[in-house]
């Protein structure tokens, strides 16, 4: 063993549970942010004390899970370094300086929130003031998220030569070919919008929380007003989705052509406990889709503050329909069909809750909440596990990029000790090698058991699943289950 | 393979890597002492049915709930600096620590969890289930704790390192033998008490100062109450220290002599005496203004036991010999200043109560002075390790020449000449030569050519 062992979830478990809790939580801040400007501003403008309470009551809970976020992220720091640790070298080779605007503007963010919480009563007399502060926040919040997704970007559509050349002509610490890759600008604007629309679904989801749980009649009134409005400023931001996501699964195809099959056909980790986990997120987007539907159907008020247009509801329909009918082509017309389904039990759904609240809209709203929640954790699933695996993670840094004509005295040498280099250099039986890259993802009685003998397509097979064989290794495996001897 | 290190632009990678760490550790220790004190105020204020204590405690977790996110912030920038600057010591440390590090993961998010939607978003609803809202505070307090000590085994290690720091592909993850370093307890027991000290005393300035510009009656007479309870507990929470620092320089004595010697009378020890000079400061002034404020004479008995059990410490301690006329000047010098400041003390009992505008400018003055004091105890640590990230194991990249010679010469001879480097004085540029040659001669002594030679150098250029 030469790579610490995270016991029950292993390795890439336990990255992806914190990396995925991480990213739903900052998203949901990410999304607070900018609802509580919008609220606030609404209630500024339109000299209601309820959006301006509403924005305040979001804020606070903003204030509180954003620390969460923050711990997630060392966490993940953490345990990056433990288990990845030549991942993570590489990634400061490349991105040092990115990561430490990131800190800076982390810092800027976290004192800016504070300030503009807990002095929101203070700052009465001054609102334009203490609305800028609010307004702040997004912009600050996308630069953070900007450079977290040149680097997801990277590790997903690289250009390793590009990003080589970058260092070598340029800064080490920033590789700025790597950086800007080609799906980072679709990354950023799917999960830009995506957290807007997902943080409003949050708030919509605790005011019908709230809804179930208050009997007073003016808190009712008030989070009603809260959830319709949050529920509006969700839809205007989901408008746009499927036409990024159609966009980004164009990048994807023709620069990350092994992800792009995964999504597509379902492989390698996309499919887990026999379930196509990027089918369920959009079997749950489709629902989504309806239930919005029919809420503004049955909601629509031209007279209320922030409503949207009969128009723009249609096109987002549209644009929905167009997207499924293009993946429907690339993949299978199932596909379609399905989205078709959910996307009508959903509309039905949704106009079940309204008539069965009496046009209240809590049920919805938490649905939506509980809904919007889970597509954003199987949106980073499905990225993540769609990436071919990783699947050395050999504590060494022989693959790190160094650019030594560049800085010879700044080398540090990590040299192993002479047992494990012993150990390093002995060469690897074909038996252990099948232990070593088969078992990372089935059990050897699968091998054990196989009945039949076309053991190099079935290598080359999982090769397409993503097990990583130089030539050598291909060969001295396949002959060794050829010749069917002990592993 | 080589691992590149990233240069920084302005200045040097260790004055970021400090800037960095000394904006995070003040904010991360407030937080600390207030969330342990904080449910103590609210119980006494629970039992004694005193609604001060709870304004106290509410208005102490108010301030942690602002300084969190930022400190957190930070306090995520700490290992992003390490990590990019020091890549090996960090790989080869998270190695070690793995699990440690895992658990104070857990313990933040349990820390932030209780803190945040348990004590403070709670207050009010949980006012008639006052034990319960009590309970959590000290849960929080707890997580807090568990962090510092977490970090405290960690930074103990690197000090006095027990084991050694594994190779990146040599996976260890967790080491009792390296969490349980010697000097780990004295470190967590030195800082803990600090903490509470230098918080106290510094919060007991600010309401002092707040107590000065109050009109309203009222409110002036919360912030007396306020400023005096902190100030006091701060006060006394300090004599614990000398007895902690004394138990941990006698640990670093012994496994890391090095750095004691670079303390008590190396290059780090300009630093430490700049803090025991603040220490004096706070402890004249702050001991002066509790004899004038207090009638209780359990507190003024204790604070003459504590510099009674100074004047214990500084007997048994080496003499300082920065203090011309030896060793007897030196047991004379504290004694008679000790005598004269508890005279003092004793003498000023109960003079102080008229108001003073002084007064409270002098207990900010202290507070500020406690936490300068606290700043440089880390300081004078990191300083004196230097060239060493890992004491003996792990050397800075850009290591100088003189800090090289230094520590080869501290370590050679200081096993033997083991009261202070300032013993080196006695010696002139030209005896250097043969002083060296006649060391090396004795037996037991293993100094090769090369060594003696930037040894000589060392002693030639920094002892004339």
């Amino acid at each position: 063993m030469n790579h610490i062992e995270f016991p029950i979830l292993g390795a890439k478990w336990a990255i992806g549970s914190i990396a995925l809790f991480h990213t739903a939580v900052a998203s949901l801040a990410i999304g607070f942010a900018f609802f509580v400007a919008v609220a606030e501003i609404m209630g500024y403008v339109h000299k209601n004390r309820q959006y301006d309470l509403l924005a305040k009551r979001v804020q606070l809970i903003h204030v509180c899970i954003y620390n969460i976020g923050t711990i997630n992220a060392i966490g993940l720091v953490f345990a990056l370094s433990g288990l990845f640790p030549q991942f993570w070298s590489q990634i400061f080779v490349q991105f040092y300086w990115p990561l430490i605007v990131e800190e800076f503007l982390f810092f800027l963010l976290a004192t800016t929130l504070t300030f503009h919480y807990f002095f929101w009563d203070r700052l009465w007399g001054h609102k334009k003031l203490h609305i800028f502060m609010g307004v702040l926040l997004t912009p600050m919040f996308f630069l953070q998220f900007y450079i977290i997704n040149g680097l997801g970007g990277f590790m997903l559509t690289q250009g390793v030569g590009e990003a080589e050349l970058s260092l070598r002509t340029g800064i080490l610490g920033w590789d700025r070919l790597g950086f800007y890759n080609p799906s980072f600008l679709m990354l950023t604007l799917h999960r830009t919008l995506a957290n807007f629309a997902y943080g409003s679904f949050g708030v919509a989801g605790i005011c019908g929380a709230m809804l179930y749980l208050t009997n007073r009649p003016k808190v009712k009134a008030f989070y009603e007003e809260g959830g319709r409005l949050a529920f509006y400023v969700a839809f205007a931001a989901f408008l746009s989705l499927p036409i990024i996501g159609y966009f980004y699964a164009h990048v994807l195809r023709t620069q990350a052509n092994e992800a792009f099959v995964n999504l597509m056909w379902g492989r390698g980790d996309v499919v887990a406990g026999g379930v196509d986990w990027w089918w369920v997120k959009h079997i749950l987007v489709a629902s989504m889709l309806g239930m919005c539907l029919t809420y503004f159907m049955r909601t629509s008020d031209d007279k209320r503050p922030f409503n949207i247009p009969n128009i723009m509801v249609i096109s987002v329909a549209g644009f929905y329909i167009m997207f499924y009918l293009a993946m429907g082509m690339i993949m299978t017309w199932a596909f379609f069909w399905w989205m078709l389904a959910f996307g009508i039990g959903g509309a039905c759904l949704s106009g079940h809750l309204l008539s069965y609240h009496q046009g209240s809209g809590r049920g919805v709203y938490l649905l939506i909440g509980i809904l919007s929640f889970a597509t954003v954790l199987l949106g980073g699933y499905a990225r993540e596990s769609a990436r071919p695996r990783f699947v050395d993670r050999i504590s060494h840094y022989d693959q790190v990029f160094v650019p030594e004509d560049r800085q010879p005295y700044l080398m540090l040498p990590l040299k192993p000790t002479t047992e494990a280099a012993t150990v390093m250099k002995e060469p690897v039986g074909a038996g252990e090698l099948i232990r070593k890259k088969c078992t990372g993802c089935h059990t050897l009685d699968r091998i054990k058991n196989y009945p039949r003998t076309n053991w190099d397509t079935v290598v080359r097979q999982m090769e397409v699943y993503g097990a990583r064989l130089s030539d050598k290794e291909r060969e001295l495996v396949t002959a060794h289950l050829k010749e069917g001897k002990p592993l | 393979m080589d691992l590149p290190i990233i240069q920084t632009p302005i200045a040097p990678r260790w004055v970021w890597m400090e800037e960095v760490t000394y904006s995070h550790i003040p904010i991360a220790t407030l937080i600390t002492a207030f969330l342990l004190l904080a449910p103590i105020y609210e119980t006494i204020g629970y039992l004694r049915k005193d609604p001060r204590f709870d304004r106290l405690a509410k208005s102490m977790v108010f301030f942690t709930m602002i300084l969190y996110s930022p400190g957190a912030a930070l306090g995520t920038g700490i290992p992003m600096f390490i990590i990019g600057l020091w890549p090996e010591f960090w790989s080869r440390w998270s190695n070690l620590f793995f699990w440690p590090l895992m658990g104070q993961f857990m313990f933040f998010l349990l820390d932030v969890i209780f803190l945040f939607f348990f004590y403070y978003l709670m207050w009010e609803k949980l006012a008639d289930r006052k034990p319960l809202h009590i309970f959590f505070g000290f849960l929080s307090a707890l997580f807090g704790i568990l962090i510092q000590l977490v970090w405290d085994s960690l930074g103990g290690y690197m000090t006095t390192p027990s084991v050694p720091l594994p190779m990146v592909n040599e996976p260890v993850g967790w080491s009792a033998a390296a969490f349980f370093n010697p000097s780990f307890p004295y470190l967590f027991a030195h800082r803990f008490f600090a903490n509470i000290s230098y918080t106290m005393l510094l919060l007991g300035g600010v309401f002092a100062l707040k107590y000065m510009r109050q009109k309203d009656p009222q409110e002036k007479a919360y912030f007396g109450f306020a400023a005096d309870l902190t100030f006091t507990i701060g006060f006394l929470c300090f004599f614990v220290m000398p007895f902690v620092g004394w138990n941990f320089a006698r640990v670093l004595q012994e496994e890391s002599p090095v750095v004691f010697h670079a303390i008590m009378g190396g290059h780090a020890s300009p630093y430490f005496v700049v803090k025991m000079g603040l220490i004096a400061f706070l402890v004249s002034f702050g001991g002066a203004y509790l004899f004038m404020r207090h009638r209780n004479r359990a507190v003024l008995a204790f604070i003459t036991a504590g510099i009674a059990g100074i004047y214990y410490i500084l007997h048994v301690h080496p003499p300082l010999h920065w203090i011309p006329g030896g060793p007897t000047v030196w047991r004379v010098s504290y004694t008679v200043v000790l005598a004269g400041l508890l005279i003092f003390f004793w003498t000023r009992k109960r003079k102080g109560e008229e108001e003073s505008a002084s007064r409270p400018r002098l207990m900010f003055l202290v507070g500020l002075a406690a936490f300068f004091a606290f700043a440089l105890g880390g300081f004078t640590r990191e300083r004196a390790r230097q060239p060493y990230n890992v004491y003996g194991q792990l050397v800075k990249s850009e290591v100088l020449p003189l800090e090289a010679d230094r520590w080869l010469t501290y370590e050679k001879c200081i096993m033997c000449h083991h009261q202070s480097p300032a013993e080196f004085e006695r010696y002139k540029p030209k005896d250097w030569v043969a002083r060296v040659k006649t060391e090396r001669d004795r037996p037991g002594v293993n100094i090769s050519d090369e060594e003696a030679e930037r040894i000589t150098r060392f002693l030639q250029e920094n002892y004339r």
